[in-house]
């Protein structure tokens, strides 16, 4: 795809993929010219409602927005349900474009006192007298009418903007692009606002006139989401794994139910009705706070004007500089909860301060909240929702941004209203400051209590948030361990494949590991056909047959002699016998030096069963030192039995072998925590060898105490490049199998960041051939999310992982925000970069800064 | 009779590296490089797709079975895949009445194996 020179410089300069780019663009364009307009009709309602309507009735000018906008929401979300999309969507801009045409006709015909229109036709002389007899008439009206025309042309525009927003990117995506698009619409709203000021100060333009103007923007508007809709299909592609799914479909009462069966979504509710109550509060307190201020209704009327393009300028300001790089540093956990910690600070100094001091006061509380409002809580209330599954998401937001948002309005009023009233403000503030300075504490009593529950409500919604993050990333495949575990009885198989194998060396080490099996319960009808039991039973039937021995067997049944509990117990009395132990004690030193391979073994094997005797344990000593690793494998199985401390260092020793290593582990394993200090010895021994070293923090893994952890932690301290995959291997092996042993942060955290660190150098200097560096790379990587497993939730860092390698593209940047909430500043800014995808150079980039590396 | 020695040779067929196992994998006779010693080296070079091709394997005990294992492992912890082919009845016969045909996916024909992959 070619890219123009601003998708050029976003792309180089902003954190805009190829493939975004121009979608991103034309959304940022759209909410621009949404806010443009918006921000040139706004002057224009609150002039026509401080001249027409005393401030007293604001409350109720609000009430009554609050009431009848749920009508224009559900009309709203029945035209969403059954109109597509992108003519939904210009629909409703073609439908306001008309709306500012007809009030600016109204306004013009009011203005005028006659209708300037050139009327062609006769016929219309009847319309043109019916106008400008009705306008006079019903002109208050017209203006409360205008008024809610504006709040609904606001509502439906920002939710259908935000709505276009979630069809086309995901999660992590938007979370990048939220400034360029928040970017957008303060640039919008400071043009327009200027715009407005310009007018109002300068009067090229009457004010009314802006109506008339305002068309034109809206058909921009228009073309750009037409293009942002016709470029669906590419960045679609881009992505690869069609995240734009079809749109859905709800009706009133089906997003209610959304938000109602999502206790997230409630609670997101909440939050923003808590929200938007205090700043209704805080308004109606700066709005007291204007009347007594100024005399003059114009120099009102100027001032707020002068203030929005402030407020507007310092948002854009700090959003560019700020909102993004805090979000970065930050995530959403302190985000949210700037706002209502900041206002309530700012709420609370009302209560100190005098009232020469209160015009100001007010000015920074309102433009606090309205700064607030452009830059971080809008950023951070997007980004709540990208989470919720689309359908839910979309009922749920069209329900909360209008019903609640309106009804919260509502709320502010009739609690303004109902202070207003009960407290006898009428008549207790004189219009003097120091009058007005008493109403406006007692109004911010109500507002300190909302923004105290907004402070609350944004907790609960953190709380909530990392869950709903999550219910999207599942496991994409089980550990080789587990799966193994799942089906396979690992022991029992091995003694199987050496039953069969000693089938063909000797027929005792065959009855001895037939009846090694049958003590397990391990030999199956299916392996006694295998193993050729059965054939050589039917055998010995005949021969019964043949010699007549009566009733009688010649030779018993071998399934049933070695199953008999009574023949099971002869065997193990034999073994027990005091002149066994005598005889064998004297015979076992010969066996063990025997030159026959097989006696050596069945020795090796038989001293599972004897008695723990000095001659035993020392012909076992022997034994462990064999040549023959079939030999030392029978050998390490005895051992395992009796666990004496001198076999130690012998066992040691055959981690060194290949063909012996994996039952050697098993044997020490076996001994359990008293051979920890041992192992540890034989780690911290740069002397042994790096098979012995390398084979350890295996067995340490296996015996899983919280002393052995201790020990491959140390280790890891140590930061031996040879033993680091195999001490990571053996943590992480820990943590799965051992929940309850505990990792300290401050032991773990060096080696970790030491190795994410190397990771980042694999980057900044590659040591070899790419697909050399990025199998390398790949090592490093997953090494250090095994180690973030011992300091952070296992499951949701496994998770993350697995979807960020195998993942759909959803499921990997979902992992990635999960990754963000999870991990702190240093860590995220280290490993983040290393899994992200980035485009090389800003991949270098940020590790660069991330090392402190100029 | 002199038992056949265990012979691993190494190739690469797109994104799959396959193992040609030949002889007997046999404790005594385990070579220092070991099944599982190269599958970890082939995993380590960022080849996550093994199939290690028996068909001229007459034997395995103990030692062989847990080089297969361990290399399943290894693979299945990397999100890699693992399988086995050219396998004989006996073997396979092994394989079921110790469960590990649930584990492993084995394929008798190794140009299916390779397909499968896909």
């Amino acid at each position: 795809m070619t890219h123009g020179r601003i998708e050029r410089y976003l792309i180089s300069h902003g954190d805009v993929r190829g493939g975004e780019a121009r979608a991103a663009l034309n959304l940022a364009a759209y909410f621009f010219f949404i806010t443009f307009t918006f921000y040139i009709v706004k002057p224009v309602k609150e002039s026509a409602l401080i001249s027409f309507l005393s401030p007293s009735w604001w409350p109720y000018a609000d009430l009554v927005t609050a009431l009848l906008i749920g009508f224009v929401v559900a009309l709203n979300v029945r035209l969403l349900d059954r109109v597509p999309r992108r003519t939904y969507l210009t629909a409703s801009l073609l439908f306001f474009m008309a709306g500012t045409l007809v009030f600016g006709y109204v306004f013009d015909v009011h203005r005028a006192g006659a209708v300037m229109t050139p009327v062609i036709d006769p016929s219309g002389i009847a319309f043109i007298i019916w106008v400008q007899a009705v306008v006079p008439a019903i002109w208050v009206y017209a203006v409360i009418a205008f008024a809610f025309w504006t709040d609904v042309f606001v509502a439906t525009s920002v939710t259908q903007f935000w709505i276009a927003v979630n069809d086309v990117f995901d999660a992590h995506q938007a979370k990048r692009l939220v400034g360029l698009f928040v970017t957008g619409g303060l640039l919008g709203g400071i043009a327009g606002s200027a715009a407005a000021a310009l007018v109002t100060f300068a009067r090229v333009l009457r004010i009314e006139d802006l109506l008339l103007a305002a068309p034109v923007p809206l058909a921009l508007a228009a073309v750009t989401v037409n293009l942002v809709y016709a470029g669906r299909q590419r960045v679609d592609a881009a992505v690869g794994d069609g995240r734009i799914g079809a749109p859905a479909r709800a009706g009133v009462l089906e997003s209610f139910r959304a938000v109602r069966r999502s206790r997230y979504l409630l609670l997101l509710a909440g939050m923003l009705a808590s929200a938007i109550v205090a700043g209704a509060l805080i308004n109606y307190q700066f709005k007291q706070v204007l009347k007594s201020a100024f005399e003059s209704a114009a120099e009102r009327t100027a001032f707020i004007a002068v203030l929005f393009l402030a407020i507007l300028a310092v948002s854009t300001a700090l959003h560019l500089a700020a909102t993004g790089r805090f979000l970065k540093a930050y995530g959403i956990r302190w985000a949210i909860v700037i706002a209502p910690a900041v206002l309530l600070a700012g709420s609370l100094a009302v209560f100190a301060l005098p009232a020469g001091l209160l015009l100001g006061w007010a000015a920074l509380v309102r433009g606090g909240d309205k700064l607030f409002d452009n830059t971080l809580c809008q950023s951070v209330r997007e980004l709540l929702y990208i989470p919720v599954p689309a359908d839910v998401k979309y009922k749920g937001k069209i329900f909360i941004d209008m019903f609640v948002a309106k009804f919260a309005t509502g709320l502010g009023a009739v609690l303004f209203g109902a202070l207003y009233a009960l407290r006898q403000f009428a008549y207790r503030n004189d219009g003097s400051m120091a009058g007005t300075l008493a109403v406006v504490r007692e109004t911010g009593v109500l507002t300190l209590a909302f923004l105290a529950l907004w402070l609350v409500m944004t907790r609960l919604v953190y709380r909530e948030y990392p869950a709903v993050l999550k219910k999207d990333i599942r496991r994409k495949w089980a550990s080789g361990d587990e799966a193994v575990a799942r089906h396979v009885d690992l022991d029992l198989t091995l003694q199987i494949f050496n039953t069969i194998q000693s089938r063909e060396r000797s027929s005792t080490l065959y009855y001895m590991n037939l009846f090694n099996l049958v003590r397990r319960g391990g030999l199956t009808p299916d392996l006694k056909e295998l193993l050729g039991i059965r054939r050589d039973e039917a055998k010995a039937r005949a021969l019964d047959a043949l010699f007549d021995v009566g009733g009688g067997s010649f030779h018993p049944g071998l399934e049933e002699a070695l199953a008999d509990e009574e023949f099971r117990s002869e065997v193990d009395l034999v073994f027990l016998l005091p002149a066994y132990q005598k005889v064998m004690g004297e015979r076992l030193e010969g066996i063990a030096g025997s030159a026959s391979e097989v006696d050596r073994a069945e020795a090796a094997n038989s001293l599972s069963r004897m008695a723990p005797t000095e001659a035993a344990l020392r012909a076992l000593g022997r034994l462990l030192e064999d040549p023959s690793a079939e030999v030392v494998l029978y050998a390490l199985m005895s051992a395992a039995v009796h666990r004496f401390p001198g076999h130690v260092p012998a066992v040691v020793r055959q981690l060194a072998r290949p063909a012996t290593r994996p039952e050697a582990q098993s044997t020490l394993a076996a001994y359990g925590p008293g051979v920890v200090d041992a192992l540890a010895s034989a780690l911290r021994d740069e002397a042994e060898p790096l098979e012995v070293r390398r084979a350890i923090p295996e067995v340490l893994a296996r015996i899983g105490t919280q002393d052995a952890a201790d020990v491959l932690v140390e280790a890891l301290a140590r930061r031996s490049e040879d033993l680091e995959g195999a001490l990571v291997d053996a943590l992480f092996k820990v943590r799965t199998d051992r929940p309850g042993v505990r990792f300290r942060d401050a032991e773990v955290r060096p080696a970790l960041l030491g190795l994410v660190r190397k990771a980042c150098d694999l980057v900044l200097d590659p040591p070899g051939p790419e697909a050399e560096t990025r199998a390398l790379l790949d090592i490093r990587v997953r090494r250090a999310f095994e180690l973030l497993t011992l300091l952070y939730p296992r499951e949701d860092v496994v998770n993350a992982y697995q979807n960020i390698r195998q993942g759909t593209a959803r499921t990997a940047d979902y992992s990635l925000e999960s990754l963000d909430i999870l991990l702190d500043r240093e860590l995220k800014e280290l490993l983040l970069p290393l899994v992200e995808d980035l485009p090389a150079e800003e991949r270098r980039r940020r590790l660069r800064r991330a090392l402190r590396l100029k | 009779m002199a038992q056949p020695h265990m012979t691993i040779k190494t190739r690469e067929a797109g994104k799959v590296v396959i193992f040609d196992v030949e002889g007997e994998i046999r404790r005594s006779d385990a070579p220092q490089a070991t099944l599982h010693s190269l599958v970890e080296s082939q995993l380590d070079r960022g080849k996550r797709m093994v199939l290690v091709d028996l068909h001229g394997v007459s034997f395995i005990d103990s030692f062989g079975i847990g080089q297969i294992l361990a290399s399943y492992t290894s693979t299945q912890n990397q999100g890699g895949a693992f399988k086995l082919c050219g396998i004989s009845q006996k073997l396979l016969l092994i394989f079921q009445i110790t469960m590990l045909h649930k584990v492993l996916e084995i394929h008798e024909d190794c140009d299916r194996a390779l397909e499968s992959f896909d």
